[in-house]
């Protein structure tokens, strides 16, 4: 089994709307390993999203801890935190949130030319992560002119540019269709093996359970339960194997 | 570097479209408004800048050209007095009324008495040695080319001022008075038309020419103040001009009107422009915060804003600079008085530009919206 380089202590987390007091997460602990690709599941509103949020930076827990990649996320101050965002992970979600002015390779290079790399080493980076998803012909087009599936492999070729150690993906297929949902999670799962990469994924989408490593089955702000999926619960994947 | 902010400016050009529009026309409306003001005002001392002397000897506290007082003649040999002084000569200001041949009622006139000589220094500027000449025969004036419909004469034509006779020999161009009409004559003409028997001896203003231009402020401040010739001062020609256009443009509250609408066409501006570049941000909101949840700060993601606000602007300033050009051309050949110098053009883009920045200062503060943490559902 691969080293952790993701793990959350005693988490708690809980919001406050008005004279509602909702605690969204319970208490909670948790290991990731690098280079497997780690899917929670569960209901909408069970705190799924909020534990992405948490363990990737963008949000800080009311009580626990986050470590990532050994840093402790909560010594840092928000801008170290971005600086560790900048460095160390890519994000995917729903939304392509692609800016409609770029073509994919700008798309790309854009994050890059803030990490401090040369212009062709940027540009030289950028095009090797579209190749890698598949977009290599069409890098010189703009979100319009792409589709869904597409989109979503640019967001994705976006995050795997910066070489992340930690990629975080929130619902990544349910605005696509099962073919682009397919496509999407086998480009995921590559990352995780290829890269050494450490890929959550957030999803209800019960398709996607069968191309994990590793799937938690969340609730009411708790993990219910910890599971290596079964090959044989596959339903169409054929190219790789579910777990190392 | 991907130049985020240009592309997209470029590309979704239709959303800031507004926004350019709106700095543009208000750098169009800036730069009219200051060129006519500048015009007209400009006109209150078009004696003096249309004229080539340095130094102006007049009745004491004059605020304004047109408010001249008389004084008496022998200021003329005090300034002649001076060794700096090369020339010396009167000018006679009569406030007169003009009856002309056709049907107008009576028009009133400004007077200028000026020396016709072809080395003159009034008018010097604005009148050709030609058109001067034509002046030293007996009743003769030269009106504006502006004013000819309102004095209902044209070139050969009779009139009376102050129950004189004098015939029109030539028009002038550019010599557009404020609050009357300009009419030039010579010396000789101007004092039979002056029916004040006050005024014998005396002179309203006399105008000196220097050997040394640059030392004008410290010669008229060697030459007042001698109360040996009565009451009398000296001004450069330079404050005298700048003096006489701030009579004008505060006495009649134009002034004010001026800045008051120069800060409601700021304000509109900047409301416009504000809210399309709140909105361009507000349109692009989940991709900032998606750049920012892959670490882009927010400094750098402001910056992208700031450059928005600062092309907008410079679009926006083209065009003003264009359609505030073509303006002016038109402005000149209808005789509109219109004037702007560099500084003033310089000063107007640069509110303008200021606008573009304030509203982009204003626009940086919706990326507040872009947090990483709204994206996850």
């Amino acid at each position: 089994m691969s080293s952790i380089s993701l793990q959350a202590r005693n988490v708690t987390k809980s919001f406050t709307s008005g004279p509602i007091h909702n605690t969204v997460l319970h208490n909670l602990t948790l290991d990731m390993h690098a280079g497997e690709l780690t899917l929670i599941s569960g209901p909408s509103g069970c705190g799924k999203s909020t534990l992405l949020a948490i363990l990737s930076g963008l949000q800080r827990p009311d009580a626990g801890q986050v470590f990532a990649l050994g840093q402790d996320l909560g010594e840092l101050n928000s801008h170290a935190l971005e600086r560790f965002r900048l460095q160390h992970t890519g994000f995917v979600f729903q939304g392509f949130n692609l800016f409609p002015a770029l073509n994919a390779l700008e798309q790309v290079e854009l994050p890059l030319s803030y990490l401090g790399l040369a212009p062709g080493e940027a540009r030289r980076r950028a095009m090797a992560s579209l190749e890698e998803v598949g977009l290599g012909p069409r890098m010189g087009l703009r979100p319009s002119e792409l589709s869904g599936g597409e989109k979503q492999r640019v967001a994705i070729a976006r995050a795997l540019a910066k070489e992340p150690g930690l990629l975080f993906a929130d619902e990544p297929t349910s605005a696509l269709d099962a073919a682009n949902g397919q496509i999407i999670i086998d480009i995921l799962h590559r990352i995780a093996r290829t890269h050494g990469t450490t890929v959550l994924c957030v999803s209800h989408d019960p398709r996607l359970v069968g191309h994990a490593d590793r799937v938690l089955a969340m609730e009411d702000g708790r993990i219910l339960s910890d599971r290596v999926p079964s090959p044989t619960s596959t339903p169409t994947s054929g190219l790789e194997e579910p777990s190392a | 570097m991907v130049a985020l902010a240009r592309k997209t400016l470029i590309y979704e050009w239709r959303r800031f479209l507004p926004a350019i529009l709106a700095v543009g026309f208000a750098g169009l409306l800036q730069l009219l408004q200051a060129a006519l003001v500048l015009g007209i005002f400009g006109s209150a001392s078009v004696y003096i800048t249309g004229s080539s002397a340095d130094l102006w000897a007049g009745y004491p506290g004059t605020q304004s050209v047109n408010l001249g007082r008389s004084i008496d003649s022998g200021v003329e040999m005090r300034l002649r007095m001076d060794p700096a002084v090369t020339a010396v000569e009167p000018f006679h200001w009569v406030d007169a009324d003009w009856r002309g041949p056709n049907d107008t009622g009576g028009v009133s006139v400004f007077v200028s008495g000026i020396n016709a000589r072809p080395d003159g220094m009034m008018f010097a500027h604005a009148l050709s040695p030609a058109l001067r000449a034509r002046l030293n025969e007996p009743d003769a004036v030269i009106v504006d080319r502006a004013d000819l419909d309102s004095l209902g004469v044209g070139v050969g034509d009779s009139a009376v001022i102050n129950g004189h006779r004098v015939r029109v020999v030539g028009v002038s161009n550019g010599l557009r008075a404020l609050g009357g009409v300009n009419v030039v004559a010579s010396l000789a003409t101007a004092s039979e038309l002056d029916t004040d028997p006050t005024n014998a001896n005396r002179m309203t203003y006399f105008v000196a020419k220097l050997r040394d231009p640059a030392d004008a402020d410290e010669i008229a401040a060697r030459l007042r103040g001698n109360r040996a010739f009565g009451n009398y001062d000296v001004w450069t020609a330079e404050s005298f001009a700048r003096r006489s256009q701030l009579y004008w443009m505060f006495d009649t509250g134009a002034g004010a009107g001026v800045l008051f609408l120069a800060g409601i066409v700021f304000l509109v501006g900047a409301v416009i422009t504000s809210q399309t570049l709140v909105a361009a941000v507000i349109g692009s909101v989940r991709e900032y915060a998606t750049l920012n949840a892959l670490g882009v700060g927010v400094g750098a993601l402001r910056k992208v804003v700031m450059e928005q606000a600062f092309w907008v602007g410079a679009l926006g300033l083209l065009g003003s600079t264009v359609l505030g050009a073509l303006a002016l051309v038109l402005a000149r050949s209808r005789n509109v008085p219109v004037a702007l110098g560099p500084w003033t053009t310089l000063a107007c883009l640069a509110l303008c530009m200021g606008l573009a920045i304030v509203s982009g200062l204003a626009a940086m503060r919706s990326l507040r919206r872009a947090d990483p943490a709204t994206l996850l559902r």
